[in-house]
């Protein structure tokens, strides 16, 4: 997991800084109503006829199958800086993406304009990848139905801001008020509300509508002089109201409490030792570790780690892996990806078993399997690639405690960010925001800037002990970004031992 | 400047003004682009791309928004200005928000820049495609029998962009870039699969390097991975390859930017005119540079872009401080980020510094970590060859460096002859000593 910059106007950060971009309030983008149906139609005329004739047009040539894929998704930051929500930036994105595949060949074309000619030219840049002279007949589409994970009683662009302000306002106020040690408090309230409609030669047509924000406080902190800095926040694909008073209390708990327990770390000696993690946003542990490698475009190829080792066993016997798309309301729910494939749920390990690969439609039919439903983009602008949802660990049978007291000498992890895997080689690596020192199986002297570094397939095997206290990570900034695409995910862990990873200290 | 774009420009100022802002500023980007990768022989993706956007910053009843949309219908447009201008009376009033003072436009720079290329248009789709096969092929051949998998890709587009602002600011820009990257993945032991890769940008054809260059150069990255280890703990000199300094040199830069200043979030805010980094280290920004990639004539807020001498010789000179910030801050204004960053080169290349130390790590990539822009604190995985008696005997994985920006500067001995030039930081290869790497 990467922080992913898309363009200079939509810049975040764990920490919730946002620069560049639109704050909508209420008005004139506000008046659809919830439902995602024939939204497309409904603004924009986009008739069945003419996603025919488009389709027609995108394989002209010959040609496996092509896709449509229209978006409008309105975007806005409100940011708090030196006291006051005086700052909002903000996006309105709308085009669509017309692909066509023949084999594992991609052809690729773009309009920000929703009028025929314009997506007809896109639709014949697409059709230069295939060079038949005989076209592929596009079939008949029907609507699909879905599932309903992220439902939105009330569209992000219906709240007005005098609902927003104060909200975002209370983060400021009461992260003052929870220590006299804090000098400054930074507060961002991101919200996305992004409308697709996807169209295939194959036959599917689906429609959805994808919220997504969070809500982040980040705050320095200066005590005898020295400075330090921590953040937290909240998210997924919420309703509004998830943005509660006791929800911004624990917020800004959270942050505060991040921030002071840093004048007391320490830097750990360097070198390899046993590692606790936490449970919840230590995710990402996995999601570097093995989840990158199991996109199937990287084993169709052969350059992931994990290419030959579907079947074979992986990790110990209670290990149990998956990537789900039908979490409610966490950031990677998806009721459908972005090629139509209704969203689901994939077991990546099953007993220690390396059991399935995470497949587009183009790498499904590589391995002639059924698409896992995980063909995500980051936008109309870009072209599908497998890639992960929410991806944990299934809880195991110890206690946390009985997890840490297992360990003589190594460190505890609480928070993580900055992820980053080598795919052929399964090396990765990680910083630790917030972590402890155990110490004769206990939790001892908090730590800070380390960054940990393992090996995918090693690491997997390493796995020793799972508590049972799985938890889904609850912030929603979360970004992973693979190809130059950033797409939001989601993480989840039981407390859990890695015999041996490698911490970067400053000892020697 | 493109007329249709700067008559869009005003029009949008016009409206927002009729709208009720006090002062708004407008810029329009229009980019072309085509992207060509090639993989076993034959075209993996062809992508071709037109957009454009329109992003307006609105300042009312002394509040501030900025808003961007890809929908320049003007009756879509009318609409967005009109719920801006509304938006941003709803927020809280911010004293420091203003357009900059007139007086900062003045003195922009009249010298072609030299950021397009007379030739982009008779770029053919058939060169697009022999280029990538070209450095598809170059790689697969230096790879040999190593090869798992190779993919090489021709990227070229142009942009043009306007930016406009109320209070008389008038600018525009145009470019061109031609990009090429090959990347390889090699059989290693067992299931290790290192992937390495080369890359190239210009605005002109005629300064890329070869395809065949590209494709050779990727095959040798990548072979000079097999093999990695970890080795044990030390304290080394460390070399790091001209492209990867970026990396370590934009953790010391985030501390230079006036919102991390006035943040309270900077370990260098009270540092300005100290020794924060050996003698070795000199720090530029040339947003004049001919031919440059970050080159301009004026930055985001308008004002007239001007050489600085950032650090000089270890001295911490000036600061990244944009129009709003100075304001906060109490400041002049110098800008609100780097153009071109260069260091000036050693004389020294690469193979003879490794010769003199003897020992130590070349670092060629890093992975994960942070930088820490309150504290200075920075850990970070590297990876990249171990050399003994001047000659890279090892390749290592696996490994940290870690310490503070505040030290590590001054650990800077020697910077070599071999600036990046594809880049808009145009770093040579560095050389620190008594690193501590961690390993085993």
């Amino acid at each position: 997991m990467q922080a992913v910059s898309r363009r200079s106007f939509l810049k975040t950060s764990a920490l919730g800084l946002a620069s560049g971009a639109l704050i909508l309030d209420g008005g004139w983008l506000s008046h659809a109503n919830g439902a995602a149906m024939d939204y497309f139609a409904a603004e924009f005329g986009i008739s069945d006829g003419l996603c025919e004739k488009v389709l027609a047009k995108a394989l002209a040539r010959g040609g496996d199958f092509a896709d449509l894929f229209f978006e409008h998704t309105i975007s806005n930051y409100l940011i708090l800086e030196d006291g006051k929500v005086n700052r909002a930036y903000g996006e309105v994105a709308l085009g669509v993406g017309i692909r066509t595949v023949k084999g594992d060949q991609v052809g690729y074309g773009y309009t920000q304009e929703l009028e025929e000619k314009s997506m007809l030219a896109a639709a014949a840049t697409a059709a230069t990848i295939a060079d038949g002279t005989t076209a592929t007949p596009p079939v008949k589409f029907s609507r699909i139905s879905l599932a309903d994970r992220y439902p939105l009683k009330k569209l992000y662009s219906a709240v007005p801001l005098s609902d927003k302000l104060p909200l975002v306002q209370s983060a400021n106020d009461k992260c003052f008020a929870l220590s006299g040690e804090i000098i400054k408090v930074n507060a961002t309230l991101n919200d996305q509300q992004k409308r697709i409609l996807i169209v295939t030669s194959d036959g599917v047509k689906a429609e959805d509508l994808q919220p997504n924000s969070f809500l982040a406080a980040s705050v320095t902190a200066e005590r005898n002089g020295r400075r330090e800095r921590a953040g937290y926040n909240f998210g997924g694909r919420r309703e509004f109201s998830f943005y509660s008073p006791a929800l911004v209390d624990e917020l800004c708990k959270e942050a505060v409490g991040r921030v002071l327990v840093l004048f007391d770390a320490v830097k750990p000696p360097a070198g390899e030792m046993p590692v606790v993690f936490g449970p919840g946003v230590t995710g990402i542990l996995l999601h570097e570790a093995i989840g990158h490698g199991m996109e199937a475009d990287f084993n169709r190829k052969k350059i992931s780690t994990f290419a030959t080792m579907i079947g074979k066993k992986v990790a110990e016997p209670f290990v149990n892996i998956v990537d789900d798309a039908t979490n409610e309301r966490l950031p990677g729910s998806l009721n459908v990806d972005d090629e139509g494939t209704p969203g689901q749920k994939t077991l990546l390990v099953e007993n220690g078993i390396l059991t399935s690969y995470l497949h587009d439609k183009i790498s499904a039919r590589h391995y002639r399997v059924n698409s896992t439903g995980s063909g995500r983009r980051q936008s109309y602008e870009h072209f599908v690639q497998p890639r992960m949802r929410n991806t944990y660990m299934l809880a195991g049978p110890a206690s946390p405690e009985e997890v840490i007291g297992s360990v003589q000498k190594g460190i505890y992890i609480k928070d993580v960010s900055n992820g980053q895997v080598k795919i052929g080689e399964g090396d990765f690596a990680f910083y630790v925001s917030q972590g402890q020192m155990i110490e004769d199986g206990k939790l001892t002297a908090p730590i800070k800037d380390v960054n940990i570094m393992g090996n995918g397939p090693k690491m997997l095997a390493n796995i020793t002990m799972l508590a049972n206290d799985l938890q889904m990570n609850r912030g929603g900034a979360g970004m992973c970004g693979k190809g130059g695409q950033g797409v939001p995910v989601g993480f989840g862990q039981p407390t859990c031992r890695v015999q041996s990873l490698t911490v970067g200290g400053t000892q020697a | 400047m493109n007329k249709e774009l700067f008559d869009l420009a005003s029009w949008a100022i016009e409206n927002a003004k009729k709208a009720g802002a006090a002062a708004s500023r407008v810029a329009i980007d229009r980019e072309r682009s085509v992207e060509i990768s090639y993989r076993e022989h034959k075209p993996e993706n062809i992508k071709e791309a037109a957009k454009r956007s329109l992003s307006i910053e609105i300042f009312a009843d002394g509040r501030f928004s900025g808003q961007t949309t890809s929908d320049l219908r003007k009756k879509a447009l009318e609409e967005f200005i009109a719920n801006a201008v509304r938006t941003t009376r709803l927020l809280a009033e911010d004293p420091y928000r203003s357009l900059p003072d007139p007086h900062y436009y003045q003195g922009r720079s009249t010298a072609d820049l030299q950021l397009t290329d007379p030739a982009y248009s008779g770029y053919t789709p058939e060169e697009r495609h022999k280029t990538a096969r070209a450095m598809e092929e170059a790689c697969l051949e230096a790879g040999g029998d190593k090869v798992i998998s190779v993919t090489a890709q021709a990227q070229d587009g142009e942009n043009e962009s306007v930016l406009l602002a109320s209070n008389g600011f008038e600018g525009g820009q145009s470019s061109t870039f031609y990009a090429g990257v090959a990347s390889m993945t090699a059989q290693d032991e067992g299931e290790r699969r290192p992937n390495g890769y080369h890359y190239a940008v210009a605005i002109r054809r005629s300064e890329m390097p070869g395809p065949e260059e590209i494709g050779r150069i990727a095959a040798r990255n990548t072979l000079d991975l097999l093999g990695a280890a970890k080795i044990k703990t030390e304290t080394l000199p460390v070399i790091i390859r001209n492209q990867d300094v970026s990396r370590v040199l934009s953790g010391l830069l985030a501390a230079m930017y006036g919102a991390n200043i006035q943040q309270k979030r900077s370990f260098l805010a009270d540092k300005r005119g100290q020794k924060i980094a050996s003698e070795v280290l000199t720090v530029i920004d040339d947003p004049l540079l001919p031919g440059g990639l970050g080159s301009r004539t004026f930055d985001n807020d308008g004002m007239a872009a001007r050489r600085r001498i950032m650090i000089d010789k270890g001295v911490l000179n000036e600061f990244f401080v944009d129009w709003y910030y100075s304001r906060k801050l109490g400041w002049e204004p110098t800008t609100g980020g780097p153009a071109n960053l260069l260091i000036p080169p050693g004389s020294r290349s690469v193979a003879e510094i490794m010769q003199e130390l003897g020992r130590g790590i070349y670092i060629t990539g890093f992975i994960g970590g942070n930088s820490n822009s309150t504290t200075g604190d920075s850990s970070i995985g590297i990876l990249g060859k171990l050399f003994e008696n001047g000659v890279p005997v090892q390749s290592v994985a696996e490994m940290n460096i870690a310490g503070n920006h505040l030290e590590f500067w001054h650990k800077l001995i020697e910077a070599a002859n071999d600036p990046w030039p594809y880049s808009s930081w145009r770093t040579p290869s560095l050389v620190f000593k008594e690193v501590v790497v961690s390993g085993v």
